[in-house]
């Protein structure tokens, strides 16, 4: 017996509830049930963690191939676009003007931290594999 | 939870693996007057700048919480350089 189940006949018990409405509550436990049996799929756990993987077979410097395996919390991403939500707009407004000069003309002052956010709550499900014969990215959630 | 522990790990051609175990809370307690000499400059420029400087040391500090679990591996044949954050 589960215990909202017992909290009912608890309640009918003491007579802080008639017959009447122990029966719906237990109806509506029933009728929630299978949502939550243990039988039923459960929610996959939330991905914490951001990984970069990169694997060259370039013999760089005749040293060997060389391998890059970066594992940052999402948590830190999160903080770090919060922090930066602080920069001033006379500072973004000089970072669009070199940015435009470089031929990037992207507006940074468009770019919510809001929006940002939306984006780290969606990298959960992003998977990006880049193969090349002589190099492998990947990019993922886990 | 602030990180605790920083692992510097490099392992050089001849294979040889220098780990560096650095303990970040006695390191902060060492470093604290110069941490609070920082603190003020980062007030000061706060200031300048019109930027609220609570904001700034409240989000620098989840910064710093969120910080354990990082790691980075960099690997070129024989040497490789790792940092973990626990």
């Amino acid at each position: 017996m589960n215990e909202q189940r017992r909290q009912v006949l608890q309640m009918l018990a003491e007579g802080r509830i008639t017959p009447d409405e122990a029966e719906r509550l237990i109806d509506a436990l029933d009728r929630e049930q299978p949502e939550s049996s243990p039988g039923a799929t459960r929610a996959k756990p939330r991905p914490r963690y951001l990984r970069v993987v990169v694997s060259s077979a370039d013999n760089f410097g005749g040293d060997g191939p060389g391998r890059v395996n970066v594992r940052v919390p999402l948590q830190l991403l999160r903080a770090g676009v919060r922090l930066a939500s602080l920069i001033p707009p006379q500072a973004l407004s000089k970072v669009n003007a070199e940015l435009n000069k470089s031929g990037v003309p992207i507006d940074l002052t468009e770019l919510k931290p809001q929006h940002i956010e939306e984006l780290i709550e969606q990298l959960d499900d992003i998977t990006v594999d880049v193969d090349q014969p002589d190099a492998k990215v990947q990019v993922f959630c886990e | 939870m602030i990180p605790q522990l920083v692992t510097v790990r490099h392992r050089r051609p001849n294979g040889r693996s220098l780990p560096l175990y650095i303990p970040v809370l006695p390191v902060l307690l060492v470093l604290s007057p110069l941490l609070l000499l920082a603190v003020l400059a980062v007030l000061a420029a706060c200031l300048t700048t019109r930027v609220n400087p609570v904001g700034v040391l409240r989000r620098s500090g989840q910064l710093l919480w969120a910080l354990p679990g990082t790691r980075i591996e960099i690997e070129q044949g024989r040497t490789a350089v790792l940092v973990s954050v626990k």
